[in-house]
């Protein structure tokens, strides 16, 4: 009857703290039987020996899967009573821990029966979460192909030499096919670096000739699709058509491309070169003796570019001496910045005719022919320096625009400094696979042994991940998102909000097809399952479900004017933990559900909460962008409520019945200041009027919601906040906002007709308008687009005709 | 099981269970700051000491690291056990007078702030390291740990510098017995690197 669901119900006292407050053996008679509870227990601390030894014990002797605690902080203890329940096949999603010492006991004055019941009621939302959960294992891969190594950076080299030393195979994408054209490309690209020509042909020598590097040139990107260990690159060949490659994992490698510096402003044809020419006119010749003077300029591309610029001018200025000993060379450097050498070698350099002038940068250098000024930042007194060459620093190129393929087709996304994963900070212990695994100056300016050191720690990343695949344990997160492909209509919404890259891209041309989700790389943010129009997303292990049912199980404990609240897992479940442990008390109307991030939330579980006995709802989440761990699940979020108040409004209640606050983990009074606001907030507000008219508004409301029209609105609004413009034609937030009002309009119209006509009655266009209230000319058009639909179904009988539900067959 | 007396009533704990587990269990308090149920114990602040007679010779020990032996006499507030812990609460109290907690469980033992009481209210750690398992073990990672030895230990991040690793989880702050976490945290914590606020 209950699917076999085993609950154990355990009940910590904590040393008298919780049963100080609490009524356990009251809360355990009580729940004993509900909802999969078989049996009750109850110790003092399940966190020492004793404790543990029972837990373990009980769970054995009864075949316990599941384990409901009504204990302390899940975020401490959980992993203590994981590592001694693995052993039994007990998964990290088959505990649930009800905080009743932070989260009641030490924060609420409460007398003792009111906060038994409150503890009831937080602990029949757990045990409803639990029996609606279907557990799911997690996912292995193999993890045997190949390294694919894409963008054509010199760190790719270096990634490649380190792979063929390890006996890994990698493909090497490269824009030159030959290791001569190789060293020029890459000489051009990292200033300064002709000092190490040498090393530099070294390496590209043992890459072009390691029997497991496989290189193949001019291969535009054409999509990349798959899943880790599994990917699938098409590549563009010569001679146009489209050539698959698979690999198990993906390096990117990418270097900054640099334009020619200040030198259209300064003129001076011939004698003015950025680094770059100054190499091409020495190998040549042109440059045979005089002086050089490298004036390092570029204040605009920041400090980090500077350094770069300096020290290119510091190896090229060796690469002078030590080749060409009548040119002398002179670095002219901004003060800020330092020069890569340290007071001891710089006295060997002047000896060796390198010369080194610091410049105030707040004066800016003026160029005559033949002479710079500048001014000293110590004397702050004007001088001039003789050139018979002058080179200027290379400006660097945006990488945007030359590597849009990239950008389009891998979870990864350029600023104005460079080449960005999206951030993504969860549990270290759950460790998706850090991909695409990037190397290279083009994510943060950095000099050649830099780019070739984040090589050599891309290699090895992949070189890591084959180990741990080897030993079995390259196992996915047990809170992944997947995709039901029999519902899934392929319209890629959720690959517009997914931040983490995990849910496949597809080939160009492909369709409509049903999408797919990396579980090894998924965060379980949840946010694209809580968008999909369509209800084929699921959270793995936390699903939409187990969330409903332990909503309405906590509602249905509800009194008038208690709150429902929802905590991010991350900041505000932290920050009302901490007030516990900093002795803050707050009311104990709050009801308060953790849940990981708020995005995960689906907005019918808020529209279902109002219509079954909610009357106030706060959603406590973390900063936005900056913290959240999810990338934007609680920007997600405020659209999600924002529509709620929409809706509240239309069923003409107060907007201000949901609330979304930001609090950050170290903020515990913040918490209670938000928790307190809110409150008194609702005291205002009298509990929704639960008459028939009401509900009828507030189901409407909820039908909405499902509407996969309604819901493709809002997910369109689901941007990234740092995507400027919103999808369509719409360029502001407040024609978007009228867009999608205009939408919620016309659905929930269409849901009160729906609801209106219930059972088998056959209305007329009046009576309809009647009941609704509404003027009949809007309910006439709204009906006529509804039988469109078949949503409804029309019989013409004089004088009107008649609407009613199509019967069900 | 094993059975042993603490203050003279006969007590069971299951084998390799510390003193203060079974202490606890049995409902007898023993004073603590760097102990929490859900790291291992590294008997740091040694409030907790005990005596023990293990019928050879009586011993002061931590009793969050003393594992329970067949037939010990614990002794948790004799006059020796009193004594003791009277200086080490009497050091920690001088040592971190800015501390809340310490006062409160000084204050429960009667010992007062001496003549030799430090002048820095601010610093409240007590280099307890409860944040640094927590960081560890909970977090699975290590973004902050001890740096220097004796007068100069401290928790700190790698070079001092806002921690890349810390995903900003908060259990140090939860675990720690003295509220110094705070300061540290702020320090610790770096944003995720932010892509750009929210548009309007």
């Amino acid at each position: 009857m209950n699917n076999g669901i085993k609950t154990g119900l355990f009940l910590c006292d904590c040393g008298r703290v919780i049963g100080k407050r609490l009524d356990l053996e009251e809360i355990g008679s009580r729940l004993n039987g509900r909802d999969g509870i078989i049996s009750v227990h109850a110790h003092s601390r399940y966190c020492l020996a004793g404790g543990l030894y029972e837990l373990v014990k009980t769970v054995e002797a009864e075949g316990l899967n599941r384990v409901l605690m009504g204990a302390c902080s899940d975020r401490i203890m959980k992993e203590r009573f994981m590592g001694m329940l693995r052993r039994f096949g007990i998964m990290e999603s088959q505990i649930e821990m009800v905080n009743l010492k932070d989260h009641i006991a030490l924060v609420h004055d409460n007398p003792r029966d009111e906060l038994t019941y409150k503890a009831e009621a937080l602990l029949a939302g757990a045990a409803a979460s639990l029996f609606c959960l279907e557990p799911h294992p997690p996912t292995h891969v193999e993890f045997g192909g190949p390294v694919l190594i894409v963008g054509g950076g010199v760190s790719g080299f270096e990634a490649a030499r380190e792979l063929a030393r390890n006996r890994m195979e990698c493909i090497l994408f490269s824009d030159a096919s030959t290791p001569e054209d190789a060293l020029v490309s890459l000489l051009r690209r990292y200033p300064g670096s002709r000092l190490f020509a040498d090393e530099m042909e070294a390496l590209l020598k043992d890459v072009y000739c390691a029997p497991y590097v496989t290189i193949l040139p001019d291969r535009p990107l054409e999509y990349l699709d798959g899943h880790t260990g599994d990917y699938r690159l098409g590549t563009v060949q010569p001679d146009g058509t489209v050539e698959e490659i698979s690999g198990s994992t993906v390096i990117l490698a990418v270097d900054r491309k640099f334009a020619p510096g200040l030198k259209p402003t300064i003129g001076g044809c011939g004698h003015v070169l950025d680094q770059v020419e100054l190499e091409d006119n020495l190998a040549s010749g042109a440059i045979r003796s005089g002086r050089v003077v490298f004036w390092v300029n570029g204040q605009g591309n920041g400090l980090k570019f500077q350094e770069m610029s300096v020290i290119a001018a510091w190896n090229n200025s060796q690469f002078i001496v030590k080749k060409y000993p009548r040119v002398k060379p002179t670095i002219l450097y901004p003060a800020g910045v330092r020069l890569p050498s340290t007071d001891e070698s710089r006295v060997g350099e002047r000896a060796r005719c390198i010369e080194a002038y610091a410049y105030d940068p707040d004066v800016h250098p003026v160029v005559q022919s033949g002479y710079v000024t500048f001014v000293g930042p110590g004397d702050h007194l004007e001088h001039e320096i003789k050139w018979d060459n002058l080179v200027v620093s290379s400006e660097p190129c945006p990488i945007s625009a030359s590597k849009p393929d990239l950008i389009r087709y891998l979870p990864v996304f350029a600023d104005e400094i460079g080449i960005k994963k999206a951030p993504l900070k969860v549990k270290a212990t759950h460790e998706p696979v850090k991909w695409p695994i990037i190397a290279g100056s083009a994510m943060e300016p950095c000099d050649l042994s830099e780019a070739l050191r984040q090589g050599k720690r891309a290699a090895r990343e992949a070189i890591r991940l084959r180990k741990k695949a080897r030993d079995g344990s390259f196992a996915s997160p047990l809170m992944v998102v997947s995709v039901d492909k029999d519902l899934c209509q392929g319209c890629g919404l959720c690959n517009e909000i997914c931040t983490c890259g995990a849910v496949q891209n597809i080939r160009p041309g492909k369709g409509p097809v049903p999408r797919e989700v990396d579980p090894h790389l998924c965060d379980g943010g949840g946010s694209c399952a809580a968008a999909c129009p369509y209800g084929a997303m699921k959270v793995l292990n936390n699903s939409s479900q187990q969330l409903e049912a332990r909503v309405r199980a906590v509602i249905s404990h509800m009194k008038e004017k208690d709150v429902l609240g929802f905590a991010c897992g991350w900041g505000a479940q932290g920050a009302s933990e901490l007030a516990a442990v900093r002795k803050y008390t707050y009311s104990s109307r709050l009801f308060l559900i953790p849940v990981r991030c708020l995005g995960i939330i689906d907005p019918t579980i808020l529209s279902m909460a109002f219509l079954n006995g909610a009357n106030f709802i706060l959603m406590a989440g973390c900063t936005p962008s900056a913290s959240c761990h999810y990338g934007y699940g609680v920007d997600h979020t405020w659209y999600r409520v924002s529509l709620m108040k929409k809706l509240l409004g239309m069923s003409g209640l107060e907007r201000q019945r949901i609330s979304l606050g930001y609090v950050e983990v170290n903020e515990p009074d913040v918490f209670v200041r938000m928790v307190e606001s809110f409150l008194s907030e609702v005291d205002r507000m009298k509990p929704i009027d639960r008459g028939e008219n009401s509900r009828k508004l507030l189901l409407a409301a909820h039908s909405t919601l499902h509407r996969p029209r309604m819901r493709w609105v809002l997910g369109a609004s689901l941007r990234r906040p740092s995507e400027p413009r919103f999808p369509g034609n719409q360029l502001n937030a407040v024609d978007f906002d009228e867009v999608v009002q205009e939408v919620l309009e016309e659905e929930y119209l269409a849901a009160r007709i729906v609801g209106a006509l219930d059972g088998t009655r056959s209305l007329n266009p009046p009576e309809i308008a009647g009941a609704l209230g509404e003027r009949p000319i809007i309910v006439s058009k709204a009906l006529g687009s509804l039988v469109e639909e078949g949503r409804v179904i029309c019989e013409y009988r004089a004088p009107y005709p008649l609407f009613s539900l199509p019967r069900a067959v | 099981m094993i059975t042993l007396n603490i203050n003279g009533s006969v007590v069971k704990g299951l084998e390799g269970s510390s003193i203060l587990d079974v202490a606890r269990s049995s409902g007898i308090s023993i004073p603590t700051l760097c102990h929490s149920g859900a790291l291992e114990p590294s008997g740091a602040c040694r409030l907790c000491i005990v005596e023990v007679n293990d019928g050879k010779r009586n011993r002061m020990v931590a009793s969050c690291l003393y594992p329970i032996r067949e037939g010990i006499d614990v002794y948790t507030e004799s006059e020796r056990v009193r004594n003791a812990r009277h200086w080490i609460l009497q050091m920690l109290v001088d040592e971190h007078p800015g501390s809340e907690k310490i006062r409160e469980i000084a204050g429960a033992y009667g010992v007062q702030e001496s003549a030799f009481r430090s002048d820095d209210c601010d610093d409240t750690c007590i280099r307890c390291g409860l944040c640094v398992i927590a960081c560890k073990d909970v977090a699975g990672i290590r973004s902050i740990s001890f740096a220097n030895r004796g007068v100069k230990k401290e928790v700190t991040t790698a070079h001092q510098l806002p921690s890349p690793e810390c995903v900003g989880c908060g259990v140090c702050l939860y675990v720690c017995p003295t509220e110094s976490m705070e300061r540290l945290f702020a320090k610790t914590r770096q944003l995720a690197a932010t892509v750009e606020g929210r548009q309007p």
